[in-house]
């Protein structure tokens, strides 16, 4: 469990329509610094959507997300880019790499986004590559990257810029046991490190054992809470 | 069974793929489209230009079997006798022509300019027409009503012919004017007649209706009227009808060429052969703009097959579904050169209306260069028939069809369950397109093809068959090369992405250029290549023209007859006319000259007599091979054997300084020297420039073409040629600076047509630019999703995407002049040569091609980041 228990996000009675069919239902739940937070349910039940709200690349139609003070439902399309820059972290199954940038470029493109100096942004790109353990592999393209190392540089990619919250959209699924364990180590090791929040879209039993609590969805209602 | 399968394909993906992308789909379409009709528009010209060239006589007295005319001149009258008596009893209809060119008077303020309509007056024997005893022919005396002025008889034919007999009647098409003028004022050689009309030329049921720029007289009066009394231009011979007329008009040649004594007094042709001449006479000039036609077809090509290549990239997951599902290879391949084709018909149909359209207005420019060039055309609107129809569908086809042919491939080797990898690099393109050897190795083949001579036609005209292989070759070479030039300037521009997400993102990009990256910069270079080399061209044209300008008209004023528009009008100056403009009080010397046209081996060329003798009014000419100081070409009493020829005639007939022309006229077959060889500008034909005194006794004819004459001291040729033009109405009179103004003015109009043909050219590549970068953002779905998550703004995502597309339109600018420098080069020093036989000197228009570049520089980085705000907004979860 997180040492202190300040909220980082605050989910209330987030609603999303698809057309006539509703994909989340007055979800409600917040997250607090350090803490990781697993969201599980079958396919379908809205776990995407959900962290695809939280993330601000979808709009819920009613309710209201907040991250700290601010409230993101409310932000306008620029105002979601930066707080995406500035504010949170994304780890996708499939890992998006830039298949043009190397991996050091991929990490360091974030600290751009928000304006750090190039001194700063090369200690920070150092430093994220020696704790996944990737500094021999900096100069490498995507493609030339095994899919358990392109994991490792996109959970790089996703701490470095020191993000309140982390979204993770089933990190491991695309990866053999082996290298899903050490991806789960890594991102527990890294928010621990970092107290950073971190909710978790998983089909997987280990990949929610990491987290201190889980939240189950189904047909876009959170029916579990533990 | 795949044949209904490839239907279900069409039907239930690629339709349904294009209903979800109709803008994108649209816009193929549309480029295409615009190919086509570029190409549709100047052929529909072409053609209009050449068929409004046609045997008057025809609309007369119907097709006439055979013509006879004098390689030089005129024929006596004394030839009609000779011909009958030879002819005997044969059922031959002979009909004596006279032809001669006219124009209505310059409106008041317009004298100083060029280009008015020429007209065609035609005299026929009125008399021997009637006697062909058809039905179409009486109302020639028969006309009545609103048709006539009331002064000709219409009761019965004595009167008739009385009135025919002692005034100039003009008979007009009906096509002239909405309602037929009661009298026309008209310049023929220096005078301007008023001419009472005397009704509408009949139509004959199977001959074209009489174009309206034709008037026809009665053959006597237009002798007396063009001073050709006693001599006809040319005869022609109508086969009457009946039992073996096939047979009976072949037997016909033989007897006339013997009479002929094969071309010396005469040569003999079919009806079609004026046709032919003008068609071939205009060949280069047409090959040469249908060929320019192309440009916006060929980057057209380049850019769907960029967008099937991106389509076939895009549903690769989709195909590999298919294959999965047993839809055989041939299948796929079938249903993707489908979708091909039936997007070639859709642009080849828009592209044949846009095509229809465009030659309205094209088709007036065509026919400016052609009159102003070669012949008298009138030509103002174009026609689709069957068979143009069928080029523009077929063209838009077969270029849909060649674009998709590689893409249709690719999916058709897609492997069962393959999906893409997610991350993978974007798909580099065609290994040909990334072959630098491939590219320099077409670089160097078309090289090599500059050193090929051009292919020879009948008639004298040159094809540079090679010199356009060269062309074709270096484009496509240095497409493939262009992009090679896209990693260094991504590592140039290292810095910058060191400073901002957004460039360091579109340099990645640009380090390991993709297939659209290096289409799309073959496409722009190709645009911007021939479009500066045009410029190149054309400013050397320019810089040539003035040189020989400023050389060769040094006289205060010239004078012509005002009836003189086109370059085939024959009207003169008469011999007194001419005496009294030479000996006016305030001119110190003048200079002459007469031209005739002369047929020499059967290819058209002018010979010119010109004062050679005395050096206050020789032709300054600018020499290619001058003649000795001390050749007799110079001195009056020795030159008879001597002549000076133009370029292009010596590349016309293959001929050099030292060889023998044998030149026919009048009196007889002259054989002449070639003493020296110069620049001429003026004509493509080529001429030969004899002693004034010795064409004038060859062809017995004192009249003039024009009169340039040299003012004394203190003589304002401006007073002196509003003096002349208040006592000669009839003659054009222009001072050597309006003259100067005017020749460059024809040029330019000349021109005018190539510069729209490069600025769609220019506008099809850049709008195919945002295209590409369309299909680019497109493949780059997710990539965009994750720029989003990472937080990147539409503007910055925008940004990255102006920036490809920028350094995309920098290196095609780059690739693109440099190119142009050595079209130009082909084009002056190979193809034109090769085309027209004029040497021209290298000229760069600087600023103009720096314009150019950028202008599609930046209008690429404009349209590149529209396509980025668009981009930006692309959803991630759903196909476009």
């Amino acid at each position: 469990m997180p040492h202190a228990t300040t909220t980082v996000l605050q989910a209330e009675a987030v609603t999303k329509n698809y057309g006539a069919r509703r994909v989340l239902d007055a979800v409600s739940f917040s997250v607090a610094a350090g803490e990781r937070v697993a969201l599980t349910g079958p396919s379908g039940s809205g776990k995407t959507t959900l962290l695809n709200c939280l993330g601000g690349v979808d709009r819920p139609d009613s309710g209201g997300i907040t991250l700290h003070d601010l409230r993101i439902d409310r932000l306008d399309s620029d105002g979601l880019a930066r707080l995406r820059r500035e504010r949170v972290g994304t780890v996708f199954q499939f890992f998006h790499l830039l298949p043009t940038l190397s991996a050091a470029e991929n990490i360091e493109l974030p600290l751009q986004l928000v304006g750090l100096s190039a001194v700063e942004r090369a200690e920070r790109v150092d430093h994220f590559l020696k704790r996944v353990g990737l500094v021999h592999r900096a100069e490498a393209l995507p493609s030339q990257l095994s899919g358990g190392e392109q994991q490792r540089i996109a959970i790089a990619r996703a701490l470095v810029h020191r993000p309140d919250l982390i979204l993770a959209d089933e990190p491991t699924g695309n990866l053999d046991s082996a290298n899903g364990a050490n991806i789960l180590a890594l991102l527990r090791e890294l928010t621990d490190e970092t107290r950073t929040a971190l909710v978790l879209v998983t089909h997987s039993e280990e990949a929610a054992a990491i987290c201190h609590r889980r939240i189950n969805l189904r047909d876009g209602r959170v029916s579990h809470v533990s | 069974m795949s044949v209904p399968l490839t239907a279900l394909l069409l039907r239930r993906i690629t339709l349904r793929h294009w209903r979800t992308a109709p803008k994108q789909s649209a816009l193929l379409v549309l480029i295409l489209s615009l190919g086509v009709a570029v190409f549709v528009s100047i052929r529909l010209a072409n053609h209009a230009a050449v068929a409004s060239f046609s045997n008057f006589t025809d609309t007369l007295t119907g097709q006439s079997d055979w013509i006879i005319q004098a390689p030089a001149g005129t024929l006596p009258e004394s030839v009609l006798p000779e011909l009958r008596e030879a002819l005997g009893t044969r059922p031959v209809h002979i009909i004596p022509i006279v032809e001669a060119t006219a124009s209505t008077p310059p409106a008041p303020g317009a004298e100083n300019r060029f280009g008015r309509p020429t007209y065609t007056l035609l005299g026929v024997d009125l008399l021997s027409v009637v006697n062909l005893a058809r039905p179409q022919d009486k109302p020639f005396y028969g006309q009545g009503g609103d048709a006539l002025t009331g002064a000709v008889p219409t009761e019965g034919t004595e009167g008739f012919w009385d009135a025919v007999k002692t005034t100039p009647w003009v008979w007009i098409s009906r096509d002239f004017a909405p309602v037929l003028p009661a009298t026309l004022d008209l310049v023929i050689d220096e005078t301007v007649r008023t001419l009472p009309v005397a009704g509408v030329i009949p139509t004959a049921p199977d001959a074209p209706r009489a174009p309206p720029h034709l008037f026809i007289f009665d053959l006597a009066r237009l002798q007396e009227l063009t001073g050709k009394t006693g001599r006809v231009d040319r005869v022609e011979f109508l086969v009457e009808a009946g039992p073996r007329i096939a047979e009976r008009r072949a037997e016909l040649q033989p007897i006339l060429e013997k009479l002929g004594r094969s071309g010396e007094r005469w040569i003999v042709t079919a009806p079609g052969a004026r046709r032919d001449a003008a068609e071939t006479m205009t060949r280069a000039f047409r090959l040469n703009l249908t060929i320019l036609s192309l440009i916006a077809l060929l980057v057209g090509l380049y850019l769907i097959f960029q967008a099937l290549d991106g389509a076939v990239v895009r549903r690769r997951p989709e195909i590999a579904i298919l294959r999965s599902l047993g839809v055989e290879e041939s299948t796929i391949r079938r249903s993707w050169l489908a979708e091909s084709a039936i997007l070639g018909l859709f642009g080849g149909a828009l592209g044949l209306l846009l095509g229809w359209a465009g030659a309205q207005i094209s088709v007036r420019a065509v026919g400016q260069t052609v009159n102003a060039l070669y012949y008298t055309t009138t030509v103002s609107s174009a026609n689709l028939t069957p068979v143009e129809i069928g080029i523009g569908l077929g063209l838009g086809l077969v270029t849909a069809l060649i674009a998709g042919w590689w893409p249709a491939r690719e999916a058709a080797r897609t492997p069962p369950a393959q999906v893409l990898q997610r991350g993978a690099a974007p798909a580099a393109g065609h290994r040909m397109m990334r072959s630098f050897v491939l590219g320099a190795a077409c670089v160097l083949a078309g090289l090599a093809f500059t050193r090929l001579p051009p292919l020879h036609f009948a008639g004298g005209s040159r094809f540079p068959l090679a010199g356009y292989a060269a062309a074709f070759l270096w484009i496509f070479g240095a497409g493939i090369l262009c992009a090679f030039l896209l990693p260094p300037l991504a590592r140039a521009g290292r810095g910058l992405g060191r400073r901002s997400a957004a460039v360091r993102v579109a340099l990645g990009h640009l380090r390991k250029p993709s297939g659209r990256h290096r289409l799309a910069a073959a496409a722009l270079l190709c645009a911007i290549g021939m479009t500066a080399g045009m410029a190149i061209l054309v400013a050397s044209f320019e810089q040539t023209m003035q040189g020989w300008v400023r050389r060769t008209l040094q006289a205060d004023l010239y004078i012509s007859s005002s009836g003189a528009q086109s370059a085939s009008s024959q009207n003169r100056i008469s011999a007194s006319a001419a005496k009294a403009l030479a000996e006016h009080p305030a001119v110190a010397h003048a200079a002459m000259l007469a031209a005739y046209p002369v047929e020499i081996d059967r290819i058209a060329t002018l010979l010119s007599g010109v004062d050679l003798g005395d050096p206050a009014t020789r032709p300054n000419l600018p020499w290619i091979a001058a003649p000795a100081a001390d050749d007799p070409v110079f001195s009056p009493s020795h030159n008879g054997s001597r002549a000076l020829v133009s370029e292009t005639f010596t590349a016309r007939f293959g001929l050099g300084r030292g060889d023998t022309v044998r030149v026919p006229t009048p009196s007889g077959t002259r054989e002449v020297v070639i003493a020296g060889v110069f620049a001429d500008y003026g004509n493509e034909r080529g001429s030969i420039l004899i002693d004034r005194q010795q064409v004038s006794a060859w062809f017995s004819d004192e009249t003039v073409t024009n009169v340039s004459l040299y003012v004394k001291p203190g003589v304002d040729p401006d007073t002196l040629r509003a003096e002349l033009a208040r006592r000669y109405p009839g003659l054009s009179l222009f001072t050597n600076a309006r003259l100067r103004d005017e020749v460059l003015r024809i040029f330019r109009q000349t021109f005018s047509i190539t510069y729209a043909l490069e600025v769609i050219g220019v506008v099809v590549a850049v709008t195919g630019l945002g295209l590409t970068l369309v299909s680019v953002l497109l493949d780059r779905r997710e990539e965009l999703t994750t720029l989003r998550a990472l937080g990147f703004q539409r503007r910055e995502i925008a940004l990255a995407s102006s920036i490809e597309g920028l350094a995309v339109s920098l290196c095609a600018a780059a690739g693109g002049l440099v190119l142009s420098l050595a079209l130009g080069w082909l084009l002056i020093h190979v193809i034109n040569k090769q085309s027209f036989g004029w040497t021209l000197s290298y000229a760069l228009p600087r600023g103009q091609l720096l314009a150019l570049a950028l202008a599609v520089s930046a209008t690429g980085w404009i349209v590149s980041y529209c396509v980025g705000l668009w981009g930006a907004d692309l959803p991630a979860d759903r196909e476009e």
